[in-house]
């Protein structure tokens, strides 16, 4: 490999426009408190992010997040607002500052751990030089297939492929068993009468 | 095709194919019949490979015959076959107990989902704990956690709660599952691999802040799932209102297999070469595990609700495996192994009997409890024998735990632990006291809203419950089985770990 | 002041992702809306997916998927190697072949007739085609061991000598398979050779976050699931009068009402 040294060029006005974008899309979510703008938003944010994979040459992974985060997420979550609530209600201001030393503390503790990361883009970094150029050395004699990231997904990591059909499997069951037939839905909603009564209980005490 | 080669296959390969078959039976009697079927087959297949695995040694099975770290590796040493032969032994008896418990408290046109997702948590389960590749402990344990929260939100038709309780463990679990894929993160970022034994070896000599930073990743995550205190807030709502037979499987599963993946990265990944090893075990897992231990007990002792008592009490137990591991002796790794074994034993058979008050009282209330004695001995005295277990009283699986407990914490030197585990005993056995006091001193309400019929609960339920009964009883006689096999297990996880710290 | 800029440009893009997961995760804690909660979780993760992508990357480096010619390099290569290959592979059973005739020879002279047939059977193994997949190769060396043991099947008892027969056989088998590591080697220079040109950027760090998001929108669905269920029961998706419904199911109505009120006096 040759020796990698970070250089100033133009693309990193790219990364940090994508990067400014994001932040403030996420930001823009943090404040908004209709629910369809954050919907909304976090649509975008999955696009951003997408153009942002692009921009890191991981064109598969911005695909599938286009499709997936941008696309179906986004559904879902339309879907879920229409089915509960448009607005979101203030918040009782209790809980914010344990939050933000909760947020602050991972913040801090991932800081931390870049101040010995190998330069971003290097070549010669551990997680770039083992496994990683081993595939794309490999995939070609070895699975006759022009896409790595596809010969490694169905091939050599294909057990991870597996179980995650197996987790979108599983996310279908849990949906029909809370909402599909019989999950006291409609006409048999759930009643609090066991709730009511623990709590005479608790007064007759 | 030989069938002895692929066996360290068959326990997630068994119920992986059984579980989508499960939602096209109908409704009724056939899905539990199917689910029991497969749990037991399951079951079979652990004990083979444990068999297979304490005669040979570790199994290194490559799926898909890509030698690791290229491909994915399951590596399968006593330590993990213990927990496979726990999880699938508990699921072997829980899921002939649950069709009357399940089926006077789900809807019975979702049996068939409902056993499905029971099928799909016991696999992942299986496929985190069988596994030598990190990320793909990340895969199963959300195949194991989503159908959880759906599980546990099965309880809403008898008290909404259920739902809540199910979204704040989604939150809480889903924070957790990426945290831990942070810290992988940084792990392959310092190291380039995935794979256990590769990373493991990858480490040695890397002191820096990315293996630190993503060790502490893991532990927070891990710690979220198993609700290490003071995480376990997702855990006591959680459990008290999932059904009967779901509390029951997740209590006596689910935290023992997140504790064997923190087991797992302290001594197969990282080696003790490491300060913050030592650091961790210090600052961290011995002062929260005592902490653990006592605030929960505590609070355990002012519940109304037996089935919450007991899930309070769960949490005191991690206290218990956690300061175990903080020794960082043979000693006291041996000591968590046994008490995970152990702890499921109990924990189990305890919430099978709630369970089978539940169907009878139709409430988990601590006053629904009263005179019990007098309307279900069977069910009393399985309760009263484990919740003696849980004390620790000697004859019993959970003597043998706090007996090894005590022995590490003296022999590394935690007097004052060993003090401390005592002193815990006697608050377990103030909560037990208390409802065995209930059951056994008071009169039975004749009429209200507890009363109910002197009728045992049925023996589909009672037959698997005093299995486990037994078992505690017959482990903690027969103390060389699981001592003598955790004792094993923890010289092979010590020695790969590098000795002492 | 070189050095920090370095420094800084270096690790800028790990410092924003920071941020973004930071944000994500203060949603999820602080805000009490449980579909905002789901929103926030949805940031969260997509950063850290940000974050494992941003490991993978190459400067200079492109997308993943071949471009330089490496397959047609690896099977062309291959392709030429293995015919080589083959011919070490027969030159090996042929010494095989001769070594059992000599021994049959002692035994049987029909046996001779028998290792003719072993000579046919290897002109008739399949000899990797121009450009044809790599994989045939072992299978063929195996062809050719199956013969030889088929042949060996044959002949009569042997002594002591058969075992020599044996193991030529086996000879014949690794010669083969030494021929086909030899043709892997040589793919992987010819791959060296083309990829000097095109530098791509690592695909592992990839593959793992298309299974992450999957797992992602899974758990999505299934909290947003439940958030429907719990508006259904309660009538309401922000925790604080969740909380206080709670509140009063646990504690009675006085204290529910209280918690309400508190709730109301955020409002």
């Amino acid at each position: 490999m040759s020796d990698f040294e970070t250089v100033f060029s133009p693309i990193v006005f790219l990364d940090l426009a994508l990067l400014t974008m994001l932040f403030l899309v996420a930001i823009a979510m943090l404040r908004s408190r209709h629910l369809f703008g954050v919907v909304m938003l976090s649509g975008i944010y999955s696009l951003l992010s997408a153009a942002f994979f692009v921009s890191l040459d991981a064109v598969d992974v911005a695909f599938t997040e286009a499709a997936v985060g941008a696309g179906i997420s986004t559904v879902l979550m339309l879907s879920g607002m229409l089915l509960t609530v448009r607005r979101e209600k203030p918040k009782t201001p209790g809980r914010a500052p344990v939050a933000m030393l909760a947020v602050l503390a991972t913040g801090a503790a991932l800081i931390y751990a870049t101040i010995d990361m190998p330069a971003f883009g290097d070549p010669n970094a551990p997680a770039n030089s083992a496994i990683g150029q081993q595939y794309v050395e490999r995939t070609a004699s070895e699975i006759p297939m022009p896409n790595i990231v596809t010969a490694v997904l169905a091939s050599y990591r294909g057990f991870d492929t597996m179980g995650e059909t197996m987790v979108i499997f599983t996310a279908g069951v849990a949906v029909m068993l809370l909402l599909g037939v019989g999950s006291a839905r409609g006409g048999r909603r759930v009643s609090d009468i066991d709730a009511k009564e623990t709590s005479d209980e608790g007064k007759g005490e | 095709m030989n069938l002895i080669a692929q066996l360290p296959v068959l326990p997630i390969i068994i119920p992986i194919v059984a579980a989508p078959i499960t939602l096209l039976l109908p409704k009724g009697r056939v899905p539990h019949l199917w689910a029991c079927l497969f749990s037991w087959l399951t079951f079979a297949a652990c004990i083979a490979l444990f068999a297979e695995v304490s005669s040979t040694g570790p199994i290194s099975y490559h799926l898909g015959d890509w030698a690791p770290p290229i491909g994915i590796e399951y590596y399968i040493d006593l330590a993990n076959a213990l927990v496979l032969l726990l999880v699938s032994g508990i699921a072997a008896v829980v899921f002939p107990y649950a069709y009357r418990s399940v089926q006077l408290e789900v809807d019975e046109r979702q049996t068939p989902l409902f056993y499905g997702a029971l099928l799909i948590c016991m696999t992942g389960l299986l496929g985190v704990t069988i596994t030598g590749d990190a990320f793909n402990v990340f895969v199963f344990l959300e195949i194991s956690s989503l159908s959880g929260y759906a599980l546990i939100a099965m309880g809403a038709r008898r008290d909404r709660r259920a739902l809540t309780a199910a979204f704040n463990y989604l939150v809480m679990g889903t924070i957790g599952a990426t945290f831990f894929v942070i810290g992988l993160g940084l792990l392959y970022q310092a190291t380039g691999t995935l794979n256990m034994a590769d990373l493991a070896d990858r480490l040695i000599g890397q002191d820096n802040r990315m293996v630190e930073a993503g060790f502490a990743f893991i532990l927070v995550g891990m710690g979220l799932k198993l609700a290490m205190f003071p995480m376990h807030l997702w855990l006591p709502n959680a459990y008290t209102y999932a059904p009967s037979a779901v509390t029951a499987f997740m209590a006596a599963t689910a935290t023992k297999v997140a504790v064997y993946v923190i087991i797992r990265f302290i001594f197969s990944v990282f080696n003790f070469d490491f300060a913050f090893i030592g650091a961790a075990f210090t600052y961290v897992l011995l002062p929260l595990g005592l902490a653990g231990m006592f605030v929960a007990s505590f609070v355990a002792l002012f519940q109304e609700d037996v089935k919450r008592m007991l899930a309070y009490s769960s949490v005191a137990q991690i206290g218990y495996m956690l300061l175990g591991l903080s020794f960082a002796t043979v000693e006291g790794l041996t000591a968590t192994l046994v008490h995970i074994f152990n702890h499921a034993l109990m924990k189990g058979a305890l919430f099978m009997a709630v369970g089978c008050v539940v169907l009878r009282a139709g409430s988990h209330s601590i006053y629904a409890f009263a005179g019990l004695s007098k309307r279900m001995p069977v069910t009393t005295w399985a309760f009263l024998i484990s919740g003696l277990s849980l004390i620790g009283v000697p004859l019993t699986v959970g003597f043998i735990s706090k007996w090894y407990l005590l022995q590490a914490a003296f022999e590394a030197g935690h007097w004052y632990a060993g003090f401390l585990i005592v002193a815990s005993s006697l608050i377990a056995l103030a909560y037990v006291g208390r409802v065995a006091e209930v059951m056994l001193l008071r009169e039975p309400a004749e009429d209200g809203k507890y009363a109910m019929p002197k009728e045992e609960a049925p023996l589909s339920m009672l037959i698997p419950m005093w299995v486990l009964v037994a078992a505690n009883i017959y482990f903690g006689v027969r103390t060389d089985l699981t001592g003598g096999i955790a004792q094993r297990a923890a010289e092979t996880l010590m020695s790969m770990a590098g000795g002492a710290p | 002041m070189d050095d920090w800029l370095t420094f800084i440009l270096e690790r800028y893009n790990y410092w924003i992702v920071i941020m973004l997961m930071m944000t994500g995760l203060y949603i999820v804690f602080a805000r009490g809306n449980l579909v905002k909660k789901i929103v926030g979780l949805n940031i969260f993760q997509t950063s850290v997916f940000i974050y494992y992508i941003t490991i993978g990357k190459i400067v200079d480096g492109t997308a993943p998927i071949y471009m330089g010619g490496e397959l047609e390099a690896a099977s062309h290569h291959g392709g030429k190697e293995a015919g080589g290959a083959g011919h070490g592979a027969e030159a090996a059973a042929h010494d095989a072949a001769a070594a059992g005739e000599a021994v049959h020879a002692k035994i049987d002279n029909s046996a001779l007739d028998h290792g003719q047939e072993l000579k046919d059977a290897l002109k008739h193994a399949p000899a990797p085609e121009e450009g044809g997949s790599l994989h045939e190769l072992p299978d063929a060396g195996d062809k050719i061991a199956n013969a030889m043991g088929d042949h060996l099947g044959k002949t009569p008892p042997a002594d002591a000598s058969g075992f020599d027969v044996g193991s030529a056989a086996g000879g014949a088998h690794d010669a083969a398979g030494n021929a086909a590591g030899g043709v892997g080697d040589g793919a992987a220079d010819a791959l060296h050779g083309a990829m000097d040109a095109v530098v791509y950027t690592n695909p592992l760090p990839h593959v793992l976050i298309l299974t992450a998001i999957v797992v992602g929108v899974a758990t999505t669905a299934v909290g947003l699931a439940l958030a429907v269920r719990i508006r259904e029961a309660y009538g309401t998706i922000e925790e604080d009068e969740l909380e206080a419904a709670d509140e009063i199911a646990e504690f009675g109505h006085a204290a529910g009402e209280r918690a309400q009120a508190e709730a109301g006096a955020g409002a």
